[in-house]
């Protein structure tokens, strides 16, 4: 699964860099069309939730989603065979 | 087979709101209308109904209000500074289009007043007193039989029209025992329901529409603010708000000649009474006094909207006189359509007029 | 279903300023009401007026968004006349406290079963703040441009002494704890309050050294104190940290209740 910004409901407030305990949210740089800052995504396959939550059948952690006062933060399909980037860190 | 009873105002109100399917009251005690929420508190629960006694008037109507979008027949009944504290939240009714009937047993004001005495001066009030325009019902009774009748009609009205409907009695009726018949069924219109697949704020041509009950998946959001035709507040659309209003204003004021409830006697007179409520009483002693004489009376059943059509009854008026006890509230309304002399005959105090005093008024008209 | 099935997608973004926690407790509210299986057809919102008083509107069930201080009123109405409909009722400390506290301490009193859900942000958002009854002393708000000096409502032990089934406190920070509070207070027969400090950047915290969203959640998140911990520290007479408000379950017991479902 793929963590996604709704871009047309976040306000930009960045409560979401708060409470992820993995940070893969952070500052973002460029006004969106509605002149809002969204947080850009950091190494996201880090996010249990987005790794594991097909496998589990439930939502891990969540903490972002279930803060995110304007319901901007969804996990989205990836599509078949969608190549993915993997960093795996020491 | 209907019974008869000997009852009291109140009570026969009561009995008009249960026999009308009433499953729901909530009410606050205040002289002179506490008989009504007595007579209810001992009927309700023993008809699966719904009795509560809130911490004020306000909570009174605002429960009212909630239990009416449950589907239920939903009362309450109150006197002048409850129905002042009422204010606010029948024009959030009107703006919901909520059915519900309030009662309003009328004792002298401003403020507390005259507790046990009766008056008619929120005839103004239950017409134009929440803020913003609108049009509601208002029903006055005249006896003990009409307390009855016209209770279970202010429920048909609200239900059909979606409106707020008063019952303006006073405290004469409704402290008053009488002869009562009750009938064995009264019928009272049934609230439209929503069509599926219709937004729950488009009207047809009548400008009512569909009443989508909470709890059957309607979905629909009811909200005080100016709201489109999904239920979405829109409070900054200039236009929505005018044909909103307009609406709301015209669904009543179109059906009047459909509400209009009236009693004309001696249509030929020159000399015509018009009266509601108790003071009407006065006008009948006054005629039955003198029956030789031809004297013009129109007793108005159903006062708001304004039957206007009806002085065109008496096409020999030369005056209208208009006993009431306040200083002339519905006076001024007559006034507005016709070119009659109007001549207010009030009665302030809390007693009746006394027939010499109409009398006096009808010679000195001549 | 997931909690997000329940917003009126339509309806979406919120007028909710960036950043305001309103939002976070309207996701914790449906997230209950979805996990303990209601079905939206038989679940009410109510409300009063003020920024907490409108999430009904972004919710898909039936709602009522009624007059100030009210909505507690108009709630009983709709859960005495349909017992078997659940009724959940967003408020704010203006609306439940100020305007609407005599409606508040009798429908705990009552003892109606319902679930009300205050966002206590400490100040009237939407006429652009204004000090409340639960505004702190010394806090600058428009009407208290010289720190307000007055006494402030503790909301839950008002519930609590009024006779509420149950009552929590819980912050929007703490967004698991408040989501197991409110699933608490939804399967409590009776009056359930659930009290949830939240920050209002805007209108508090710009004017209250909290300008940024971060700063309140970081208040929220430091001056929590946990009940149990604060009743240890009291009963051992050790020094409880001053500033603290505490959180957690304030009572859940099982007093006669009104419209509860046959």
């Amino acid at each position: 699964m793929k963590l996604a910004i709704d871009s047309s409901r976040c306000k930009g407030c960045n409560l979401c860099m708060l409470v992820c305990p993995y940070r893969i949210f952070k500052e973002g740089k460029e006004q969106n069309e509605r002149g809002i800052i969204l947080p850009e995504l950091d190494r996201p396959e880090r996010c249990p939730n987005c790794r594991l939550q097909k496998l589990y059948g439930r939502t891990l952690c969540g903490l972002c989603q279930m803060i995110c006062p304007d319901q901007a933060i969804r996990w989205d399909d990836e599509a078949k065979n969608e190549r993915q980037k993997v960093e795996v860190e020491f | 087979m209907s019974r008869v009873e000997f009852m009291q105002g109140n009570t026969a109100c009561a009995e008009g709101a249960l026999a009308a399917g009433c499953g729901f009251f909530a009410g606050y005690p205040i002289t002179p209308s506490t008989e009504v929420a007595e007579h209810m508190a001992a009927k309700l629960p023993k008809r699966k109904g719904v009795f509560v006694q809130m911490e004020d008037e306000i909570a009174s109507i605002a429960a009212v209000i909630g239990a009416s979008w449950t589907g239920a027949r939903a009362m309450t009944a109150t006197s002048g500074p409850g129905f002042s504290l009422m204010m606010e939240n029948l024009g959030y009714a009107v703006m919901t289009e909520t059915p519900c009937v309030v009662v309003n047993i009328q004792r002298g004001g401003p403020s507390t007043g005259q507790p046990t005495l009766g008056a008619q001066g929120d005839m103004l009030q239950c017409r134009f007193g929440s803020h913003g325009d609108y049009s509601i019902i208002a029903l006055s009774p005249s006896s003990v039989q009409e307390m009855f009748e016209l209770t279970a009609k202010a429920f048909s009205l609200s239900e059909r029209y979606r409106v707020p409907a008063f019952l303006m009695g006073d405290e004469i009726i409704g402290h008053m025992r009488e002869r009562l018949t009750i009938p064995d069924s009264v019928e009272v219109a049934a609230r439209r329901r929503l069509e599926p697949g219709t937004l729950p704020y488009t009207a047809g041509e009548d400008g009512i529409p569909g009443f989508p009950t909470f709890g059957q998946g309607y979905g629909v959001h009811v909200t005080g603010l100016t709201h489109d035709e999904r239920g979405y507040p829109a409070a900054t659309n200039p236009r929505l708000h005018e044909k909103l209003v307009m609406r709301l204003v015209h669904k009543v004021e179109s059906a009047r000649k459909e509400m209009a409830d009236y009693v004309v006697t001696n249509p030929g007179a020159e000399q015509v009474f018009i009266s509601y409520g108790a003071p009407a009483r006065s006008v009948f002693q006054l005629l039955h006094d003198r029956p030789g004489e031809e004297i013009g009376h129109l007793r108005l059943r159903v006062v708001w909207p304004f039957p206007e059509f009806a002085l065109g009854e008496f096409p020999d008026a030369k005056t209208f006189l208009v006993p009431e006890m306040n200083l002339g509230q519905v006076a001024r309304e007559i006034q507005r359509h016709t070119d009659v002399p109007v001549i207010p005959v009030p009665r302030l105090g809390g007693d009746l007029h006394p027939p010499a005093m109409l009398a006096k008024a009808l010679e000195a008209s001549r | 279903m997931s909690f997000r099935d329940w917003y009126r997608a339509d309806r979406l973004p919120t007028i909710y300023c960036a950043g305001c926690g309103n939002g976070t407790v309207i996701n914790c509210a449906l997230h209950a009401v979805d996990t303990l299986g209601w079905r939206w057809e038989d679940t009410i919102f109510v409300s009063g007026i003020g920024c907490s008083s409108r999430a009904p509107g972004y919710i898909r069930t039936d709602s009522l968004h009624t007059t100030h201080g009210r909505a507690l009123a108009f709630a009983t109405g709709i859960k005495l006349a349909r017992p078997e409909l659940h009724v959940v009722v967003f408020t704010g400390d203006g609306d439940l406290a100020a305007i609407g506290g005599n409606h508040f301490i009798h429908a705990c009193r009552r003892n109606v079963d319902m679930t009300v859900i205050c966002m206590n942000n400490w100040i009237y958002g939407m006429t652009g703040g204004q000090g409340s009854p639960t505004t702190p002393r010394g806090a600058i708000t428009t009407t208290t441009p010289y720190g307000s000096g007055e006494g402030v409502f503790d909301l839950s032990a008002l519930a609590v002494a009024a006779g509420a089934n149950h009552v929590a406190r819980w912050t929007s920070y703490h967004v698991k704890e408040l989501t197991n509070a409110i699933d608490a207070g939804l399967r409590t027969p009776g009056f359930s309050l659930i009290e949830v400090l939240t920050q209002c950047p805007t209108a508090y915290g710009r004017r209250n050294k909290l300008r940024e969203v971060s700063d309140t959640i970081e208040y929220l998140k430091t001056h929590a104190i946990l009940l149990q911990r604060y009743n240890r520290l009291v009963a051992e007479g050790k020094p409880v940290p001053e500033d603290m408000f505490t959180v957690g379950e304030f009572v859940r017991r099982n007093r006669p209740a009104m419209g509860v479902p046959p």
